[in-house]
């Protein structure tokens, strides 16, 4: 699971309201080189919620040269640009758990693929 | 919009279309009839074409389903781009003279615009003439006679056979009485002109699911993977989502044309796990990408459509969403939960490490809507989704097809799969945005999603007449005989319909 898929999930178990953004258990990560597109990172960069993306890629361990508070004009930058992609496509984490902030309910990662089935008792 | 100008019967040069642009003779290939016209007009859009540049010329003959149309396009550009990617038409040509016969042929020829021929007739161009029949076979020898009586034509450049300049194309339009088995009757045409792009079909087989490493019951065929791509607009750099990805063949076919793909799927063996191949190896969705030196998903999940983690507040991400919604018998719909029946009497969870959710079936009404509303949120404007719906000739009702305030239907192409059953291809674009009042509004006032296609396992298989008791018991020693004991319902001894058919099950 890389940081572009956490930054899509939220905690959907029935009566949650505050399950964004998953905390992020990591038990193994590994980096994977993915093709550099800037026009892709600029499509993505309006729709990622840039807090939940810095938390994870704090707990990911790629937080390095990601800025508190970008704007649109940093795109223009090859250093944001290089760090924004690899901890978005590059990091990913293949061990572990996303972790509902409110319930503390564990979403098991295992080979890099989340696992988000409820319960039927949480539906 | 795409216009349609009725045929005038007459040659090209007289009635061209007003519009400016250019137009050719688009040659389909002779399968998918439906999905190949919608195909070229939405490569043209992901070519850039605008609105209102497409123009379709019925055929000579008149005949819906021939392979010989015309279309406007902008450009050459536009057409050379077009063709790259196009998977159900062989080739698009500038045609120079068409006829009923070789004199009329001819004729059309020496009536074509001299500055236009000279363009490409030029001796410092090499060439090569290419020979195409539909409707009949055309052996050397034929293929021979008939370059050789194109002589009324001033070829000066040198023949050359790999990589010439220019290729012409001489088409043959010749069904003879086989009519009824291509099922269109499409009478005896010439065509000349020049080739501007053809097809390239060689990757149907570069991706053939014969050697695909990791396969699945319902791997989508890889034709129609393409197809279904063309479809969805599918171009580099999109963000594609497969929302029941299975063994990923849709999305291999997203990544060929340089999407970013995500898949979901409710099923964690097929998804996660993978399969042990012969070599004792772990095959998984991305051996498949590595088989092919594709850059792997973005992301991979396993959810529920139904029930889906996705932040409320995304919007506008994907480019296109793709798939082949879960029905049948072999593989039917599944969303979390419990069924009703059950929920009653259900079990408290102890551990919640090892314990496995449940799941309840889903009926395609209540699929789609999901399907559909999640593509109104997720996808840009402009965006597509594109999705399989099962269909057969007694149920199908064109006001069935689920749509929602978001979307405009683009494309209803039906493939045919037996004389019972069928499944459309259903193309839809985002036009506006996303806007949950409407939505909710929308569903509100249709508050059963049921569609008749969900009542088709029980019309199949329950309701069938029950064998007469003469009949009974020689129809129950042949399913015995058979080894489909298990087909016998050992306390009416009736025999159950056996649960197959070609294609795709329902």
């Amino acid at each position: 699971m890389k940081l572009l898929t956490h930054n899509m999930l939220s905690c959907h178990i029935k009566g949650v309201k505050n399950g964004y953004p998953f905390l992020i258990e990591v038990i193994k990560v590994s980096e994977h080189e993915a093709d550099f597109d800037p026009d892709f990172l600029k499509h993505i960069f309006p729709r990622i919620n840039w807090l939940a993306f810095l938390q994870g890629a704090e707990a990911m361990g790629c937080r390095e040269g990601l800025p508190e508070a970008p704007t649109e004009t940093y795109l223009e930058d090859e250093q944001f640009q290089k760090a924004f992609h690899h901890a978005l496509l590059e990091v990913t984490l293949e061990e572990g758990s996303l972790v509902c902030p409110e319930t503390g309910r564990k979403f098991p990662v295992a080979k890099g693929i989340p696992n988000m089935l409820l319960n039927e008792d949480e539906c | 919009m795409v216009r349609v100008v009725p045929n005038a019967g007459a040659g090209l040069a007289e009635d061209a279309p007003s519009t400016s642009g250019k137009e050719y003779l688009t040659y389909f290939a002779h399968r998918l009839l439906e999905f190949r016209r919608p195909e070229l007009e939405s490569l043209a859009q992901t070519v850039g074409c605008q609105d209102g540049q497409l123009q379709w010329r019925a055929p000579a003959g008149d005949v819906e389903h021939s392979p010989f149309w015309y279309l406007t396009l902008p450009s050459e550009e536009a057409a050379v781009e077009i063709s790259k990617r196009m998977i159900l038409t062989k080739m698009l040509i500038e045609v120079w003279a068409e006829g009923e016969d070789w004199e009329e042929l001819k004729a059309a020829f020496e009536a074509f615009p001299e500055d236009r021929k000279s363009t490409w007739l030029r001796p410092d161009l090499t060439f090569r003439v290419v020979v195409e029949s539909f409707g009949s076979s055309l052996p050397m020898d034929e293929q021979l006679d008939i370059i050789k009586r194109l002589e009324f034509i001033p070829f000066k450049g040198t023949v050359r056979l790999r990589d010439p300049q220019v290729r012409f194309v001489l088409l043959r339009c010749d069904c003879g009485d086989h009519g009824s088995l291509i099922d269109a009757t499409v009478p005896p045409r010439l065509y000349f002109g020049r080739l501007v792009g053809a097809s390239n079909r060689g990757v149907i087989d570069d991706y053939s699911l014969k050697r695909r490493r990791y396969l699945g019951p319902t791997s989508m065929d890889t034709e129609m993977s393409f197809v279904m791509c063309n479809h969805a607009g599918v171009r580099r750099g999109s963000l594609v989502l497969d929302p029941y990805a299975g063994t990923g063949s849709i999305l291999v076919a997203a990544a060929h044309f340089g999407a970013k793909v995500m898949g979901a799927d409710i099923d964690i063996k097929v998804i996660r796990e993978g399969k042990v191949g012969k070599g004792g190896e772990r095959l998984t969705i991305y051996s498949n990408f590595e088989q092919y030196g594709l850059p792997a998903p973005v992301g991979l999940i396993r959810m529920d459509a139904h029930r889906h983690p996705i932040r409320p507040d995304l919007t506008e991400i994907l480019h296109a969403i793709i798939g082949d919604p879960p029905y049948g018998v072999r593989a039917g719909g599944r969303k979390s939960g419990l069924p009703p029946a059950e929920a009653a009497q259900r079990l408290l969870i102890r551990d919640r490490d090892t314990y496995i959710p449940s799941t309840q079936p889903y009926t395609l009404g209540e699929c789609l809507r999901d399907l559909l509303d999640l593509s109104a949120r997720l996808l840009v404007v402009g965006g597509r989704l594109v999705y399989f719906l099962p269909a057969t000739p007694g149920t199908y009702d064109e006001g069935e097809i689920p749509q929602h305030p978001a979307l405009k239907l683009m494309a209803n192409s039906e493939q045919i799969l037996t004389s019972r059953y069928s499944r459309r291809l259903i193309t839809m674009e985002k036009v506006r945005l996303y806007d949950a009042a409407t939505a909710a509004a929308y569903y509100a006032a249709r508050p059963d999603p049921t569609m008749t296609i969900d009542r088709l396992h029980d019309i199949v298989y329950d309701h069938l007449p029950v064998p007469s008791p003469a009949l009974t018991a020689t129809a129950t020693e042949a399913a015995a005989a058979a080894g489909g004991a298990d087909c016998v319902d050992s306390a009416t001894g009736a025999v159950k319909p056996r649960r197959r058919c070609r294609g795709k099950n329902f």
